[in-house]
């Protein structure tokens, strides 16, 4: 077993050794590990990318282990759950292969999925045609994931399924005691925006989804062709209404300075408009404006949860501190915009 | 000689950035310590300013305490009433805390019972208060 240092952390060589032990007995077959890189920016899990040599043959992992702390407290078999649920169908995701949850082989429970092809995330360097090309199929599969029908694929049987007129509420009382446990100073403007959120509640959903819960760019992956690949990152996945997906990838912190762009890559309204034509529902304005300040205020929760993880030595990330204070600074401005009375007026 | 924090911060962060990290093989280490390097530029101008950051926000809550005295429980007003005991930023985070419980207690109370120019002054205030705090250190 391989033992981890006081951090909880381990090195890429120990995953090397263990990864290739791991696989070879569940393959029945020698596996050699030839590489292992560890990927930044997986704050949730410890992410590692392995070259394999099976049977004559190379192909890619990637194993993403428990850390000791991370920014989104999930349950790994929900994450994993839905990757194997929405493997089969047509929103494109990594092929699940394993779920380890014991910790016997890296001291803590891990999941292994194949890796994709020329991985390329980041849209910055895109052309105008090619970020248009991404956020068309962004908005399309979106709707498409937001059209299925959550019971079909048996998502009923690794979360909970709420109800029509009481998902919205649900989420925000959820989301509103993570602030509530984790802050560590005062929030004066997410707690206004609860306060908002609590007296103007949304019409019930018009079906209950399956929502991605960090729907945004970055967390998928497209070719050089501008083929969106692989959507990733299901950790926060849970159903509930299908506008808190579409709402989330508008806020304004995934825009950086194109604040008209969604996601850095088409227009607002051709956003909203593509995802309603695939989904076949409808974008009411006052719904969409509760969503958008409901993930305004949750990804302030998650952001103090982050910091308080770093505060109290649980997580030494950077990206922890990053999210916690820099992240939070951000999005309470952006809430501000929401909430100024002149604008709800 | 008395060291200029911020500014050792700042030329710190600049050598791990543009000496260091260039020397790294790992891209995970490479993208932590840049991450690293932009925190502790943050850090500078938290050092340099955080403490008059939160007297001014201290005293700006204040005055709106005094104008929403009538919402105000007696308990209240000895917290608003207190002094700061130091300078040190561990006492001036901890009052400042303490006052914008307080703050929070306000503003609903202000929603609640149509106290309209008090609310006004909240959001104005919270306005500039982020403003204030607004991170340029980091992209």
């Amino acid at each position: 077993m391989i033992k981890a240092g006081e951090t909880g952390l381990i090195t890429t060589d120990q995953v090397q050794i263990a990864a290739a032990e791991y696989l070879g007995e569940k393959w029945g077959t020698s596996v050699t590990v030839c590489n292992v890189e560890k990927i930044f920016g997986g704050a949730s899990r410890e992410t590692y990318k392995l070259s394999l040599e099976v049977d004559g043959e190379t192909r890619g992992v990637i194993l993403r282990r428990d850390p000791p702390s991370s920014l989104i407290d999930t349950e790994r078999h929900l994450e994993y759950g839905a990757y194997d649920r929405i493997y089969p169908t047509d929103i494109p995701v990594p092929e699940p292969l394993f779920l380890e949850n014991s910790p016997d082989f890296l001291e803590q429970p891990f999941s292994i999925m194949a890796a994709v092809e020329n991985p390329m995330s980041d849209v910055a360097q895109l052309s105008n045609d090619q970020k248009q090309k991404i956020g068309q199929q962004k908005y399309d599969l979106l709707g498409r994931l937001a059209a299925k029908d959550p019971l079909a694929l048996k998502f009923d049987e690794i979360m909970t399924v709420p109800k029509v007129v009481s998902t919205a509420a649900e989420q925000l009382a959820y989301w509103q005691g993570i602030i509530n446990e984790d802050e560590i100073h005062p929030q004066p403007i997410a707690q206004a925006a609860i306060r908002w959120l609590a007296a103007n509640l949304p019409p019930p959903a018009q079906k209950i989804s399956i929502v991605h819960g960090d729907y945004r760019t970055g967390n998928f992956l497209f070719n050089d062709q501008a083929q969106i690949t692989a959507i990733l990152d299901w950790e926060m996945c849970h159903l509930g209404d299908p506008l808190e997906d579409l709402a989330w990838s508008l806020d304004p912190l995934w825009s950086g300075e194109e604040l008209a762009l969604a996601g850095r890559l088409i227009p607002h309204g051709q956003a909203i408009q593509i995802w309603c034509e695939a989904s076949g529902l409808s974008c009411n304005e006052q719904a969409l404006k509760w969503w958008r300040i409901f993930v305004s205020v949750k990804a302030v929760a998650i952001w103090i949860s982050s910091s308080e993880n770093f505060e109290n030595g649980e997580g030494k990330d950077a990206i922890l501190a990053m999210a916690g204070w820099v992240m939070t600074d951000r999005q309470n401005r952006i809430l501000l915009d929401y909430l100024a009375p002149e604008v709800l007026s | 000689m008395i060291p200029h924090a911020d500014d050792a911060l700042r030329m710190l962060s600049q050598r791990l950035m543009t000496q260091l990290l260039p020397d790294l093989k790992s891209l995970y280490s490479l993208s932590d310590g840049a991450l690293i390097g932009l925190l502790i530029n943050a850090i500078a101008d938290e050092t340099a300013e955080g403490i008059q950051r939160r007297l001014d926000d201290i005293a700006e809550m204040k005055r709106i305490f005094i104008a929403g005295e009538a919402l105000l429980s007696s308990k209240d007003k000895e917290v608003t009433g207190a002094e700061l005991s130091s300078y040190r930023l561990t006492d001036v985070n901890d009052h400042h805390d303490a006052l914008t419980r307080i703050l929070v207690l306000l503003h609903e109370a202000s929603e609640n019972k149509g106290f309209e120019a008090l609310n006004q002054s909240i959001w104005a205030y919270l306005r500039r208060h982020t403003q204030r705090h607004k991170i340029t250190a980091v992209p």
